[in-house]
């Protein structure tokens, strides 16, 4: 079977939901979601079957890359984040529900649950379409099907104002930095005469390239994606959007937002770094950048009262963490089989993981807990010794304690960081990283030690739903798998 | 009469454009408005990408790469337009408001 195919079932699967929801009588509309979890299994499944043309004649070739196999890791990433926000979606209908209902429509009870379920196979299509488009059109294309999707969905509880007004800034920010990108994307074809990205690549080689002119096509372009990937200091719409949209969106926004961001960065940026014209002043700027990010997002991580809210600066840490692997591109003659792709590649796998599992946690414990605070954690492993220790698993990784996923992660950026000698870079990283262990750990330590709170103790246990604890306990397996041998993951696509 | 229309005529038009739409974003307060100017500097975008292909002739003919993109840029936009209104709507029926610095509820 060809590898676009899993696309076009993935955005089948999206329409077929939508006929579901609007002309087949459903009595519980859950069952959308469970047309779309089984599909994607399915299309996951096939990742490992698809095959590569063997030849790449055809206008269509000019639009997909082929024979990549980053490409399919990266559509993996994908629809493995789909999947489970999907679980995630499951769970959190009831405040869907309480949030876009209408009471006086004789309407059906669930009305506009349907769309909730679709609207993330189409991001999917979307983000899987990205990680093999080799073309500033399908790039362009594939980023704006996922952006306007999260538009819609950051904005989905119509009747709270939080959503609505998360969807606005989300809405306004996303629309500006869409602006910077294509005018980035015309000057690129302007300086280059082209729009593939090979060709491109060649043309910025070139020793007669104008260099004034390519850096402010960079500028540009970086601009638009340090909005994408939530990097300072571009990073300020990140809290409240993260804070204002339906839990398992925020999820969706964090891990595939995120991983959309750095798959098109690694395909823009990585010409910019292979002209020897350039390479010097855009290093130079990537690592600004990623300073910025790292010191914004851990140090304003450390006083946050709100869960979501921590979860968004530690997302802006993590981009730091990203920017920073492929500000340290080796120098010439290095011969690291690290890769600043690779590394990059293997921290989203990492990220992915490990926040999926936090915002799992937290979308089970907010339908019993009503606040989203910390102080709702407090005595959690008293009532419920599952959630407690999957979340002290997710806090661990992304604190980047040993025996986790995480810890690779950040000790393959800080590798890199030695190897091309950018020795800013690596203290500011690890000062990141200690202050991580700070914040991430203030949550583990008050599920574990805090249950002497009064009151607390009268709650009632939370049971989950069998479906989350499969994906939790499949997360956590692949944490601590990854924590023993990074070989796991680095093996799908080196 | 040949004019003497060159192509840094056009990047200069379109530059100012672009200018114009990012001024107007930071400091125009009606979302409307807002949304307008981003428009603007898409139409930027298009002006370049056209000033571009027109003036980078290959064979006798302008590289239609660039026109190609600009369809897609017009046809993303108005999608993003469509939501983005309806967006702004549903604001409107819950704030009354179309004021960005009156949508603030959430704080550090």
């Amino acid at each position: 079977m060809p590898v676009y195919y899993l696309e076009i079932i993935v955005v089948a699967l999206g329409l077929l939901m939508l006929m579901v929801d609007a002309f087949v009588k459903l009595e519980d509309k859950r069952s959308i979601a469970w047309i779309g979890m089984l599909g994607l299994v399915v299309v996951f499944a096939l990742l490992f079957v698809v095959k590569w043309p063997a030849s790449t004649e055809g206008a269509f070739w000019k639009f997909y890359s082929s024979g990549d196999k980053l490409a399919l890791y990266f559509k993996g990433i994908a629809v493995l984040t789909t999947l489970i926000v999907l679980v995630m979606a499951v769970d959190y209908t009831p405040t869907i529900l309480a949030q876009i209902a209408n009471p006086e429509a004789g309407a059906h009870r669930q009305a506009g649950l349907g769309e909730f379920f679709a609207l993330p196979m189409f991001a999917c299509a979307g983000l899987m379409w990205m990680a093999s488009a080799n073309n500033l059109v399908s790039i362009f294309v594939s980023l704006e099907t996922v952006t306007i999707a999260f538009y819609i969905m950051v904005a989905y509880l119509r009747r709270n104002v939080g959503s609505l007004e998360a969807g606005v800034k989300y809405l306004i920010l996303g629309a500006l930095s869409t602006g910077f990108l294509v005018y980035g994307f015309a000057w690129l074809f302007g300086i280059t005469g082209s729009m593939q990205l090979s060709e491109i690549s060649t043309a910025l080689a070139k020793p007669d390239i104008n260099t004034t002119t390519a850096l402010f096509t960079f500028g540009l372009i970086l601009v638009a994606l340090a909005f994408k990937v939530g990097a300072a200091p571009f990073h300020l719409w990140i809290p409240d959007v993260y804070q204002g949209a339906p839990t398992p969106i925020t999820a969706f926004l964090s891990v595939g937002s995120k991983a959309a961001g750095f798959i098109v960065m690694l395909r823009l940026v990585s010409p910019f770094l292979a002209s020897a014209e350039l390479v010097g002043k855009v290093t130079l700027v990537l690592t600004v950048v990623a300073v910025l990010t790292l010191l914004v997002g851990n140090l304003a991580a450390l006083p946050q009262k709100n869960f979501k809210r921590l979860l968004a600066y530690s997302s802006i840490a993590h981009a730091g963490f990203l920017v920073m692997a492929l500000a340290s591109s080796p120098r010439a003659g290095g011969n690291s089989a690290l890769t600043p792709v690779a590394v990059i590649a293997f921290y989203l796998g990492a990220y992915l993981l490990m926040t999926l599992l936090a915002f799992l946690v937290m979308t089970s414990l907010r339908t019993k807990i009503s606040g989203e605070d910390l102080d709702s954690f407090r005595g959690l492993a008293k009532r419920s010794p599952f959630l407690a220790f999957a979340m002290l698993v997710a806090m661990s990784s992304l604190a980047g304690i040993p025996l986790t996923a995480g810890f690779f992660g950040k000790l393959f950026v800080f590798k890199l960081a030695v190897e091309s000698q950018h020795w800013v870079l690596l203290t500011v990283g690890l000062i990141g990283a200690a202050a991580g262990f700070y914040y991430y750990l203030k949550i583990a330590a008050s599920m574990f030690l805090s249950d002497s709170g009064k009151g607390q103790i009268d709650l009632p246990a939370i049971s989950v739903s069998p479906l989350a604890k499969i994906a939790m306990v499949a997360l956590m397996v692949a944490i601590i798998l990854a924590g023993f041998n990074p070989g796991l993951i680095l093996g799908l696509f080196v | 009469m040949e004019t003497a229309l060159t192509l840094n005529h056009f990047l200069f038009v379109s530059g100012v454009l672009f200018a114009i739409g990012l001024a107007g974003v930071l400091v125009r307060r009606n979302l409307i408005i807002i949304f307008m100017c981003l428009e603007l500097m898409l139409a930027a975008a298009n002006l370049t990408l056209v000033a571009f292909s027109r003036f980078n002739v290959q064979d006798g003919q302008p590289n239609y790469d660039g026109q190609v993109l600009l369809f897609f840029i017009i046809t993303v936009a108005a999608a993003e337009v469509a939501v983005g209104l309806a967006i702004i709507v549903a604001l409107f029926r819950t704030k009354e408001t179309t004021d960005v610095t009156k949508v603030n509820t959430m704080k550090y």
